[in-house]
């Protein structure tokens, strides 16, 4: 048999061998058996010293087609094998992704009041707002007298004050912060001041003694109404979302003239009418107004020159109806099934 | 503020669907609390045919109908013995409601009866809304109905109740008329304002009575007139009917003509028994000391000298502005009538019913405001309806005892300051007819507006702020909605959070971190939670802020420390079995400390209890916050609280020497007075001081370029030895010059077999390390050798 015809039957021994090797490792002996260092191919190429010249370059020539070859086809066999293996691996490392996780730290929980007032603070911020805060325990002066709510003023009645003595009150709102921010700070400014407020309130499933309020108080020249009904649209979409539809209706509040409240549309029905929204399909969210003038006359300002806007929200009504929350003295419980759920 | 419908219509044309006016209304800055049916508590009772009656045969005294209700013919059983087949009647079908009760089909005595004739009184009616009401047995229709038509519409009671919400500035509002011009103008119609008829009286009051006001300060107002011949009787059906519909009940024609006239004109009246005022003379005055008055709720009632009092020369015969006495009430005997409309202080009536613990719906407008002018007008509106319903004799004029102002108030408004506010652009011209159409009137000229306050307006002042209470107005006849958003121009703003408001985000967020729940607990504690926790007298924590009206002593103090609301909410959540046991809450405690205001402080205070928790858990939860924060160098001292278990507490302390807070283990004994089996771990450190410690701005500092060596050893030492000291004297051990010793960590304590009594073994773990080169073997043997002969020398030999 010339050499040529030993490479020809080595190439094709080769190739036959070549589809029944099965794994890397088999595949690996077979590429030994033929271009290792005493492969069958390599034993051929040995022998070429010998060989007349022109014998040796068409033999040369043929062993390096069949080296070619059988490299060639030996590499496209371990690609095929490699990827087999592979999927034999993804096979059986195959896993029930819907079986539980495991190893979970624990982890805290922010309470849903932090998590609103964040939320509302936040947009407020963004729209240029500074936070200012005062004392729990305030001046009856502060929370009442300089806000235009004398002492015997009818709608005193309207809050329920604790008393400490006859002029240290637990503030029933954070209004007082207004007097502090006008007696402090130099206007323009715009200001939110959050913080517990206390009312003579018993508990039930819709008040509180304890709550929490935020005060919104822009004081600069020529602002207006429509700025304050932009500023809380602006606002409201912000937490609540495009959706909701605000307005802004008349009311009274002794700080403002004049007074406004803002509600939005359910959150709960969308304005189709619920329990929550007592079949109006629209949520009282927040008071509002143009600050009388006597606050301002009171602290120093002309209230012809100077202007001031003011809101206050109760964040456990927003926290509330952001969260469907149906009785807020679980609001104070801090029941862990309760608080996680946020 | 009930307004029925029917009542509305007498002075407004009514034009729209109740839905529409409830939102007209609110626009208008008037909220519906509900739209109430006038006949309340009857649901789905129909007008039914009786077409045959029979004995029930089991019963004396029952009888089987066969009752037609115009879809269907009802079998229904009834006791009453006053019902003929061919008889309308009332009928409560299966599912109707009778005073929220249900109705259900019954066996009787064998008979299954669907539904129930109804009596006058099931219905709640009275002779005076439907005569036969008060026949006993089964209301009987006195004309024929369309079979099914409901009772309400048969009986004429199918109005509606307007139950209008008022704000406090409205005191006007809370009278018939008032609510009306509002309605007319929010409806855009004319209000119909009614013209009271001068009656002329015959002879001379001065004849029968007098008055004399002693404190006009009180009493700005005292208007008064006489009525003999009275007759005592039932007031008409249209009155008894109007009254009952605002839900008063109706008395007698002299009483019901005061309190209608109050539901009107929103003043309150009174009328004595002329014949028990001596002399007919009435005084108005400051009660004596030790006065008692009895009332007409039949109560003897203490008054003081600050309390005004109606009196005869010998006696008192009213507490003004609360409630009339019992020694002059309106009786059936009643000949002669004083009536009175009067004006008294507001604040003087408020104290009064409070001192009094009484409160009448008199006492509750005299409160909220009411006027001097309209006290005439409500007392002529008296006089008109004693003729009207020919209840008397009215006698001369009007007595009229007046100190108040009674001219128009006129102010001067700047409109181009009102457009300012309100964003607008409208003539003067433009808001004098807004105005108009809510009863002010007004001058307007290039851009001022003259306004002459009505009378009833006493919520528009005359100085400062006239131009804010016009500019309210026009903003609500103008439309709220009809103002256009807008968003403020100006300076721009930095927005932002103050550092303090910042650093609580940081605190609350790494405490969630650490697996805690964050707490909101009330402010409130009492004397027996502060004694709970064992805390004596002379303690910073016992200075707390006592509240003058507290709900309960429980809750009479505000808190000075976080504990007991955690605690409270610990044991809460180990009796509910929630599984979570790390919480922490941020809020402020309060010290008094004689100065005005009490020292308000903010506090984090953190509880960690059940198995899994210990002091050193919670410690670490601490440490990692500090870390968060930047706080560097807190030290531990051992410490002493009431609260805390001895030996397993310790105040935190900073590097600059101040004290930070403090950690333990809750005290048996506390956790005994909470119910609280498990061990309670707690802690409570200063917002405040934690902020001032927080580092500002982090510094980067080079990561080490050369290999760190770890090293272990372990040391025998006295058992009550610190660790701190031993990491301090592991830090400072003299190792070779450039050797860096850090990383000081306790991993394992030990005592018992191979361990001398009185001593435990503590192993550390510390790394070894160069700014600028790989540490020698030799010095790594050398520092090793320093750090093992300082805790030599120190008594913390090497555990052999």
């Amino acid at each position: 048999m010339s050499a040529i015809d030993s490479l020809n039957a080595i190439r094709e021994d080769a190739l036959n061998e070549l589809a029944k090797r099965s794994t890397l490792d088999e595949l690996e002996q077979l590429r030994a058996s033929l271009l290792g260092k005493s492969g069958s191919l390599t034993a051929i190429l040995r022998t070429m010293g010998k060989m007349a010249p022109e014998e040796r370059a068409a033999v040369g020539a043929e062993a390096n087609r069949v080296k070619q070859a059988l490299e060639a086809a030996i590499a496209e066999r371990r690609e095929v094998l490699k990827q087999a293996e592979m999927q034999a691996r993804f096979d059986a490392e195959r896993i029930d992704v819907t079986a539980p996780g495991t190893d979970k730290l624990p982890t805290g929980r922010i309470h849903p009041m932090t998590q609103t007032y964040r939320e509302i603070r936040d947009a407020l911020v963004g729209m240029g707002f500074q936070i200012y805060g005062g004392p729990e325990i305030e001046l009856d002066d502060n929370n009442f007298t300089l806000l235009n709510l004398p002492k015997d003023h009818p709608a005193r009645d309207m809050q329920d004050t604790f008393y400490i003595n006859e002029n240290v009150v637990l503030r029933t709102h954070t209004s007082p912060c207004e007097i502090r921010a006008l007696k402090n700070i130099k206007p323009p400014f715009r200001l939110i001041m959050p913080g517990r407020v206390f009312r003579v309130d018993e508990v039930d499933a819709s008040h509180s003694p304890v709550f929490m309020q935020i005060e919104g108080f822009i004081v600069d020249k020529g602002l207006t109404l429509g700025d304050l009904k932009g500023t809380l649209d602006t606002f409201i979409h912000a937490v609540f979302g495009e959706d909701v539809k605000t307005r802004l209706r008349p009311s009274y509040f002794p700080f403002t003239e004049p007074s406004a409240e803002m509600d939005m549309s359910c959150t709960i029905c969308g304005g189709k009418g619920c329990r929550v929204c007592k079949g109006t399909g629209w949520i009282e969210i927040l008071g509002c107004g143009v600050t009388n003038p006597h606050e301002l006359e009171n602290c120093g300002f002309d209230p012809k020159e100077w202007t001031a806007l003011a809101f206050g929200i109760g964040v456990d009504r927003v926290a509330s109806l952001k969260h469907a929350i149906s009785d807020i003295r679980l609001e104070y419980e801090n029941d862990a099934r309760f608080l996680k759920q946020f | 503020m009930k307004l029925p419908l029917k009542w509305l219509k007498e002075y407004v044309d009514y034009n729209v669907t109740n839905d529409e006016f409830v939102e007209k209304l609110m626009w208008r800055g008037f909220e519906m609390g509900s739209v109430d049916p006038e006949l309340p508590g009857v649901e789905g009772v129909v007008v039914g045919k009786v077409l045959e009656i029979e004995k029930h045969q089991n019963s004396d005294h029952l009888n089987i109908t066969k009752t037609d209700i115009g879809t269907e013919v009802l079998t229904i059983v009834t006791g009453a013995q006053n019902v003929h087949a061919g008889d309308y009647v009332p009928v409560a079908v299966v599912g109707a409601k009778l005073n929220g009760v249900e109705m259900k089909p019954v066996n009787m005595r064998g008979v299954d009866s669907y539904g129930m004739l109804c009596s006058g009184e099931e219905l709640g009616l009275t002779e005076a809304d439907y005569p036969g009401s008060s026949v006993h047995g089964i209301l009987i229709l006195r004309e024929p109905h369309p079979l099914g038509q409901p009772i309400a519409e048969a009986v004429g009671l199918n109005d509606v109740v307007f139950d209008i919400e008022l704000t406090p500035n409205r005191p006007d509002c809370a009278s018939v008329i008032g609510m009306c011009r509002e309605a007319a103008a929010a409806l855009g119609q004319t209000f119909k304002e009614p013209e009271i008829k001068a009656v002329a009286g015959e002879g001379n009051e001065a004849d029968y009575a007098s008055v004399t006001v002693e404190n006009t300060e009180l009493c700005p107002r005292y208007t008064a007139r006489v009525v003999t011949d009275i007759k005592i009787e039932p007031s008409p059906a249209w009155m008894q009917k109007k009254l009952r519909a605002v839900g008063l009940r109706p008395i007698n024609n002299i009483v019901d003509i005061t309190n209608y006239v109050m539901v009107e004109y929103g003043h309150p009246m009174h009328a004595f028994d002329l014949a028990c005022v001596k002399d007919g003379h009435i005084i108005v005055r400051n009660a004596r000391e030790n006065e008692i008055v009895t009332t007409l709720d039949d109560k003897e009632r203490a008054v003081d000298p600050e309390m005004l009092l109606i009196a005869d020369p010998e006696k008192g015969v009213g507490i003004a502005g609360v409630m009339g006495g019992l020694n002059s009430e309106i009786t059936e005997n009643t000949k002669a009538v004083l009536f009175e409309a009067a004006v008294f202080k507001a604040s003087n009536i408020r104290r009064t019913a409070r001192t009094l613990r009484h409160t009448t719906d008199a006492a509750a407008r005299f409160i909220k405001g009411v006027e001097a002018v309209n006290a005439k007008l409500a007392l002529d509106r008296a006089i008109e309806l004693v003729e009207e319903l020919g209840a008397g004799k009215v006698i001369g004029k009007t007595i009229d005892v007046c100190a108040a102002d009674l001219n128009e108030r006129v102010v001067d408004i700047d409109t181009a300051h009102v457009n300012k506010l309100l964003a607008l652009d409208l003539t003067p011209a433009e808001m004098r007819d807004m105005l108009a159409t809510i009863g002010i009137s007004s001058v307007a000229c290039e851009d001022r507006l003259t306004v002459t306050v009505p009378h009833f307006r006493t919520d528009i002042e005359s100085g400062i702020e006239a131009d804010w209470d016009i500019a309210e107005e026009i903003a609500r006849i103008y439309g709220y909605y009809n103002i256009k958003p807008t968003l403020m121009v100006g300076d721009t703003f930095r927005g932002g959070l103050a550092p303090e408001f910042r650093f609580e985000d940081l605190v609350k967020d790494t405490m969630a971190c650490q697996g805690a729940y964050e707490m909101y607990n009330y402010n409130f504690t009492g004397p027996k939670a502060l004694a709970d926790l064992g805390i004596k007298e002379g303690d910073t924590l016992n200075q707390a802020v006592r509240i003058l009206n507290p709900f309960g002593e429980d809750q009479s103090l505000m808190r000075t420390t976080l504990y007991m609301g955690m605690l409270d909410s610990a044991a809460r959540n180990l009796n509910r079995k929630t599984g979570q046991y790390r919480f922490f809450e941020v809020g402020n405690v309060h010290f008094d400390n004689n100065d005005t205001l009490p020292e308000e402080q903010k506090k984090l205070g953190v509880v960690f209890f059940g198995d899994n928790e210990d002091f050193f858990t919670l410690k670490g939860s601490l440490e990692q916050l500090f870390n968060a924060c930047s706080i560097t160098g807190v030290s531990y001292r051992v410490c002493e609280r009431s609260y805390f278990q001895p030996g397993r507490a310790a105040t935190l302390v900073a590097a600059d020497g101040t004290e930070l807070g403090e950690i333990g283990q809750l005290h048996p004994d506390c956790a005994k007075a909470w119910s609280i089996d498990s061990r309670v771990y707690m802690a409570e450190l200063s917002m405040n001081r934690m902020l001032a410690l927080s580092g500002g701005t982090k510094k980067f500092s080079p990561l080490p370029k050369y290999p760190v060596v770890a090293r272990d050893l372990a040391v025998v030492v006295d058992e009550r030895r610190e660790n701190a000291d031993l990491v301090g004297i592991i830090l400072n051990a003299p190792v070779p010059a450039g050797v860096i010793i850090g990383d000081v960590t306790l991993f394992d304590t030990y005592a018992g077999t191979g361990i001398a009594p009185g001593k435990k073994s503590l192993a550390y773990t510390f790394t070894l390390r160069a700014e600028d080169h790989t540490l020698t073997e030799e010095e790594i043997r050398t520092a090793f050798d320093a750090v093992i002969s300082a805790l030599a020398e120190n008594d913390a030999p090497i555990r052999a």
